[in-house]
């Protein structure tokens, strides 16, 4: 089953007042329920922005090259609010960020449990949620930690707690083992891939890594704006 | 608890910022019981001058004026519209003068029942028993709260002025008004004390029983009050008949200018403290961008965002707000009690007052939060999420 399916998106930002940036120049892409999938491409190549387009947080332009389509487990979103993207965002979207993102004030267990409010969840419930995330990603015993007590590979693994904890369709990852060494990072790879296959949770990862590519069942690369290939991964099905 | 450790996290400038939301809500405690103060004196002043025509040669109220000769009295009282005439003695209680925010102390009599029920401000007992016909030519008197506290007497002791004894057989219970610096002694008796007081010149031609210092005219229930106030000073050239009204425009007025004076210094310090949230706001903001922009991403909506940030503001006005009304309400406490000493009473704080400068701190706070709040509800959550 086909759970984001995309056409036509253009994506130009202005930088300047005379000039300006094609991100995105038409690019289509459909990604089936539990895919997981990575976008790479170099610097540039409009792979996080597709990455913003497909999570909501920006729309496509609509006023040049043929219309724009966007379908969220069948439903356009292209036309939608902003509140109404930001519903979707916090009850059927997850997101890692490179970053982390972890807001500092608060515990692990507090971030993620956010996230769990923000989609409506009551506080205790939420707090309980927040729990059982922690435990899916093995930080159950540092729940009550705030993020600078954390190494930079648990403070990335309660960013996913956060990205899991509203069961979400989706998760978006943008460089989530850009700022991680390679064991590391090969942790959180793996973590991703066995959520994945026991939860059937879609996950769409922008990387320059491609250790990270290799793990995942299919590889978009992007140029200049524009998907150049689109493929099953050779290692992907062996791993 | 998130909130306070969003608020400790930038410790000194939130600090500073309830600091100055806090001298702002001081100040504003401090000169609004100082405004109450004065409040009090002139309604009291009002409700005693309302209904009445005090008559006096010079001087304000009777004190520091000349002597009338008590057989003007017959003469004012045939003037048309007038109903009832009452003498009164009153003089500056000299030895016993501290420096005063307000009245002098004063003494005061006159003659018992002569205004036959007609005076409706009557400052009720605290202790003891007000003055009888019988109390004539004895040293008694009934004091205002604020001399028996400074003098700290009460009813059984003696208080000493003029160099004569006087035994207290009342105190009254607390106006916030002249009677608190008042002693009220018999008529004979303040005639005797404002005689002796007298340049021996003028005090050799006349007797003490003749004198008066000035007259209470109650003018009859359809008489024009300023119409029957114009007859006396047309017919004692020289003399004073000040009317209720007249006193509320030149008193009132004035201390209206004065109040608003001091409440507008308290206000304005209250603007610089809600521009300070605004700045603390503001920086919190930027300096929380990133973290607004991953808050948007992960699916909090514009007015969550908001309402944050405004409880957020709020909350620095209400600890603001606490605080000022605490230091305010310190400072008064403990002038008081310093000047009760002395008799000066400086300061009145209402509950009233002391909640709405409460209340206005918060709101101050959460409408100084809502323009930082909404430029970061506006935020572009990619733009936000970049953001160094």
């Amino acid at each position: 089953m086909t759970i984001l399916e995309a056409r036509n998106l253009r994506k130009t930002y202005r930088v300047s007042r005379s000039n300006t940036v094609e991100a995105l120049r038409g690019v289509g892409v459909t990604i089936d329920e539990g895919e997981m999938v990575a976008i790479m491409g170099p610097s540039g190549s409009g792979k996080s922005t597709l990455t913003h387009v497909l999570g909501l947080l920006h729309k496509p332009d609509p006023n040049h090259g043929p219309a724009p389509e966007l379908l969220f487990d069948g439903q356009p979103v292209t036309d939608l609010s902003d509140r109404q993207r930001t519903k979707i965002r916090a009850t059927a979207m997850g997101f890692v960020f490179q970053a982390f993102n972890l807001v500092p004030t608060l515990s692990a267990i507090d971030n993620v449990a956010l996230a769990a409010e923000y989609a409506g969840t009551s506080r205790s419930k939420a707090r309980d949620a927040a729990g059982e995330s922690l435990e899916l990603v093995g930080l159950a015993d540092r729940a009550s930690h705030r993020p600078t007590e954390l190494s930079g590979g648990e403070q990335q693994r309660v960013a996913i707690a956060r990205a899991l904890v509203n069961r979400p369709r989706l998760v978006i990852g943008d460089e989530p083992t850009g700022n991680l060494d390679s064991a590391r990072s090969a942790d959180i790879l793996r973590l991703l891939r066995r959520l994945n296959r026991d939860h059937r949770q879609t996950f769409v990862i922008v990387t320059h890594d491609p250790e990270v590519g290799a793990a995942c069942d299919r590889t978009i690369r992007m140029r200049d704006g524009l998907v150049v290939s689109d493929g099953r991964s050779a290692t992907a099905a062996v791993a | 608890m998130r909130l306070l450790r969003n608020l400790a996290r930038r410790r000194l400038r939130t600090s500073l910022t309830i600091t100055g939301i806090t001298i702002g809500i001081w100040a504003l405690v401090v000169f609004s019981s100082m405004a109450n103060k004065v409040d009090a004196l002139v309604s009291g002043g009002s409700d005693y001058y309302a209904g009445k025509i005090v008559v006096s040669d010079g001087g304000f109220g009777g004190i520091g004026g000349q002597p009338m000769p008590i057989g003007q009295l017959a003469e004012i009282a045939a003037i048309d519209g007038v109903d009832l005439v009452v003498p009164t003695v009153a003089m500056i209680a000299s030895d016993i003068q501290g420096v005063s925010f307000g009245p002098p102390d004063q003494i005061q009599a006159f003659p018992f029942g002569a205004d036959q029920g007609r005076e409706t401000y009557v400052p009720q007992l605290a202790q003891g028993r007000s003055l009888t016909a019988e109390d004539e030519g004895r040293d008694v008197a009934v004091l205002g709260t604020s001399i028996a506290a400074k003098r700290s007497v009460g009813v059984g002791d003696t208080i000493v002025l003029h160099e004569r004894n006087f035994e207290v057989v009342g105190v009254l219970e607390p106006t916030l008004s002249t009677p608190d610096t008042t002693i009220v002694v018999p008529f004979t008796v303040g005639q005797q004390l404002v005689h002796e007081d007298l340049p021996s010149v003028i005090r050799d031609g006349v007797s003490a029983d003749q004198l008066a210092t000035a007259f209470i005219v109650y003018p009859a229930a359809d008489a024009n009050d300023a119409a029957v106030a114009s007859a006396i000073e047309a017919r004692f050239p020289g003399v004073n008949a000040l009317t209720g009204d007249a006193y509320d425009a030149s008193v009132g007025s004035s201390v209206g200018v004065f109040n608003s004076i001091i409440v507008g210094i308290g206000l304005v310090s209250l603007i610089v403290g809600g521009l300070s949230v605004i700045n603390t706001m503001a920086m919190s903001v930027a300096e929380r961008t990133r973290e607004i922009g991953v808050k948007r991403a992960i699916g909090a909506t514009r007015r969550r965002i908001i309402r944050e940030l405004m409880v957020e503001a709020g909350v620095i006005g209400a600890i603001g707000g606490i605080l000022g009304v605490a230091f305010g309400a310190l400072v008064v406490v403990l002038v008081n009690e310093a000047g009760r000493s002395s008799g000066t009473v400086l300061f009145e704080l209402t509950t009233g007052t002391a909640l709405f400068a409460f209340a206005f701190s918060t709101i101050l706070g959460v409408v100084a939060g809502i323009i930082p709040a909404w430029s970061a509800a506006r935020l572009d959550p990619v733009a936000a999420l970049r953001y160094e």
